[in-house]
């Protein structure tokens, strides 16, 4: 079975005021069906570059990019907002949760993105459908002050999973929760891998990563694999 | 019915979400665009009202626009032609101008010549074939002009109604005429104590005339409209056209009689040429308010353009406030072209609501005019909302939320997606 991404010789190189700096050198990475990946690394070691690069926020100066077997290293901006509806999930540090709207609504931001158009009525089961895979259905009229900050990113969480994407792209999802909060929204991503998501998980949390089927280390942008001790 | 595409319902639901989100903002950007708005919304309706208060004068005067006007020479074959061409024909009437004096014969009238009675056009004087002209003495005596009609005349020239009755066209002549007074000739009357005997040159004998109604033709002189046929009692009617002068004989026919086509073949059998005219009296008010249209418009523009200042002002901070929102709506697959759509529908949605918030405001406010000076101005009374003002008070709403909103949006679509990476 091909991989649902294949980084080859994957380089990122920030042209700047200064000098040129690689922030990605070499990457090769593979991400499969149904399983998770742990990347951690210093701060500035190009764990965020990668993850940006990975979820077609911005593109690789050097090495391919295989989504589902396609070459899709040079994608027009058009092409690359279709495949990060359809195939990737965004789970950030920061919830990015609108206040004025509320949870359900939130949820159903992934889903009224230009790219299709569900009717409402199956919009709301799609929606309440996520909102009840991370357990907070209950909350779905809920506004996010009045919510807590894990029930706050298990929202988040909803809206990344809520068009079913093939991939999770989770971005120091617990950095602002406490351990048991952090814990549980741990589970809740792994519980997606279980339903054949791909799970690409970047955090500075060691008992997080030792939970991932892989951990890779990125030193300096280059990413090597962490051998279990 | 219409199907949307995802993407501008998209743009829509998100937009009204932005719009409910930001109250506020939305309403200091609606006072902003509120005034440029109205002032388009006033300069239209003003034009609109203007135009048809003129085009319903002129219309008293002239006639309603198509009406095919043939203007001919009064000879009394002509006349008589006129009339028997025209008799039981329906979408035309003949009218036959003639003078007429109402009072003591022999005299000079309180307004010679059918004057209006503000202005003195000079006594009348007889003259003697050796060429010794003298002037009739003053007396009790009103100089009209009398239109004698084939049928009614309303059907080109809406007269209003001011009192009494119109002529009835469906009854037997009257031996003594029904006469309908022009607003002057009434006031006339009103002023002055005249004897009730009508004099018309060529006319077998003096004739009692029956006042019946008044009517607002649009003319300051004094005027009597009165059957052809009950004039005819007393004057055939060859002789009721005055060869040496009088206003002629005017035929009005609705547009495409083919009436018009006959007459005139059977008055060039004569020698008389007609001249045929057809009434456009729109396009001409139209040209003459145009250049005032565009010079108030012009200056509602520019308030609009201080709105549209407003708006943009508005915008622009508020997309600098949701740089992560639209951020995040890229992450999450939402395209550019999207995210421009997004802020353009909430600017044109603020543009539509104050577009309705001002046309409200002007139709109350040309409904409260109305009541309260009605009365003293007729142009007020039972004045509509001009739909053509509506339509301008819309469309500059819409301006106005294209112009506000196009540099917020080409921002918010350039708004770079890794912003949700570093926050």
């Amino acid at each position: 079975m091909s991989p649902l991404i294949e980084l080859t010789g994957v380089s990122k190189i920030l042209k700047g005021q200064q000098e040129p700096r690689t922030i990605l050198d070499g990457v090769d990475l593979e991400v499969n069906a149904g399983r998770s990946i742990a990347i951690v690394g210093r701060s500035g070691s190009g764990k965020s570059t990668l993850l940006s690069v990975l979820g077609l926020f911005d593109r690789a100066d050097e090495g391919t990019y295989r989504l589902d077997g396609q070459d899709i290293t040079r994608l027009p901006e058009r092409r690359a907002a279709k495949l990060r509806s359809s195939h990737f999930g965004f789970v950030f540090q920061r919830f990015f949760l609108l206040k004025h709207l509320t949870a359900a609504q939130n949820v159903s931001m992934a889903l009224v993105n230009g790219q299709g158009w569900l009717p409402r009525r199956n919009r709301r089961a799609q929606v309440m459908a996520a909102l009840d895979q991370v357990g907070i259905a209950h909350l779905a009229r809920n506004k996010p002050p009045r919510m807590s900050g894990g029930e706050q990113q298990r929202v988040a969480i909803a809206r990344a999973l809520v068009r079913n994407p093939k991939i999770l792209l989770a971005d120091e999802p617990t950095g602002a929760l406490d351990t048991e909060t952090g814990t549980s929204v741990i589970d809740s991503l792994l519980a997606a891998t279980g339903r054949g998501c791909g799970l690409v998980l970047v955090t500075h949390d060691r008992d997080h990563a030792a939970r991932m089927d892989r951990t890779l280390d990125l030193v300096d942008g280059v990413l090597t694999e962490r051998v279990p001790a | 019915m219409i199907r949307l595409s995802g993407r501008f319902r998209s743009a829509l639901i998100i937009g009204l979400q932005g719009i409910r989100a930001r109250k506020t903002r939305t309403l200091l950007s609606m006072i902003s665009l509120f005034l440029g708005v109205l002032a388009v919304v006033v300069v239209q309706t003003g034009a609109s009202i203007a135009e048809r208060a003129r085009l319903a004068d002129v219309e008293l005067t002239e006639g309603i626009d198509g009406t095919t006007v043939l203007e001919l020479n009064p000879t009394p074959e002509a006349a008589k032609i006129v009339v028997d061409t025209l008799d039981g024909s329906t979408g035309a009437t003949a009218l036959v101008s003639v003078a007429a004096t109402i009072g003591e014969p022999g005299v000079t009238a309180v307004n010679p010549g059918g004057s209006p009675f503000d202005e003195d056009w000079g006594a009348p004087q007889d003259c003697t074939p050796d060429g010794v002209c003298t002037a009739r003495p003053a007396g009790q005596a009103i100089d009209l002009q009398i239109s004698a009609m084939t049928s009614d005349v309303r059907e080109f020239r809406p007269f209003r109604h001011r009192s009494g009755e119109w002529l009835d066209f469906t009854t037997i002549p009257a031996l003594a005429p029904r006469l309908v007074l022009n607003e002057e000739a009434a006031r006339g009357f009103a002023e002055h104590r005249v004897p009730a005997e009508l004099h018309i040159p060529g006319a077998t004998s003096n004739i009692t005339p029956q006042f019946i109604g008044v009517v607002d033709d649009g003319n300051t002189s004094p005027t009597a409209y009165a059957r052809l046929d009950e004039l005819n009692n007393w004057l055939s009617a060859e002789g009721v056209v005055d060869p040496n002068g009088g206003n002629g004989v005017q035929v009005m026919l609705a547009p495409g009689n083919p009436v018009a086509q006959v007459l005139t073949a059977k008055l060039r059998g004569i020698g008389v040429d007609t001249y045929a005219r057809t009434i456009n009296s729109r396009k001409d008010m139209q040209d003459e308010l145009k250049l005032f249209r565009l010079i108030f418009l012009a200056m509602a523009a520019l308030v609009l353009l201080i709105g549209v200042a407003g708006i943009l002002n508005v915008g622009l901070a508020t997309v600098g406030e949701r740089v992560e929102e639209f951020a995040l709506r890229r992450a999450v697959g939402t395209p550019r072209s999207l995210l421009a759509g997004i802020v353009l529908a909430e600017t044109l949605l603020t543009g539509l609501l104050t577009a309705a918030a001002a046309i409200g405001l002007s139709a109350a406010g040309l409904k409260a005019l109305s009541a309260l000076f009605g009365d003293q101005q007729p142009f007020l009374r039972d004045v509509q909302f001009p739909w053509e003002a509506g339509v301008a008070g819309i469309i500059a709403g819409l301006i106005a939320g294209i112009l506000g909103g196009f540099v917020p949006a080409l921002r918010a679509a350039g708004i770079p997606i890794a912003t949700v990476m570093r926050a």
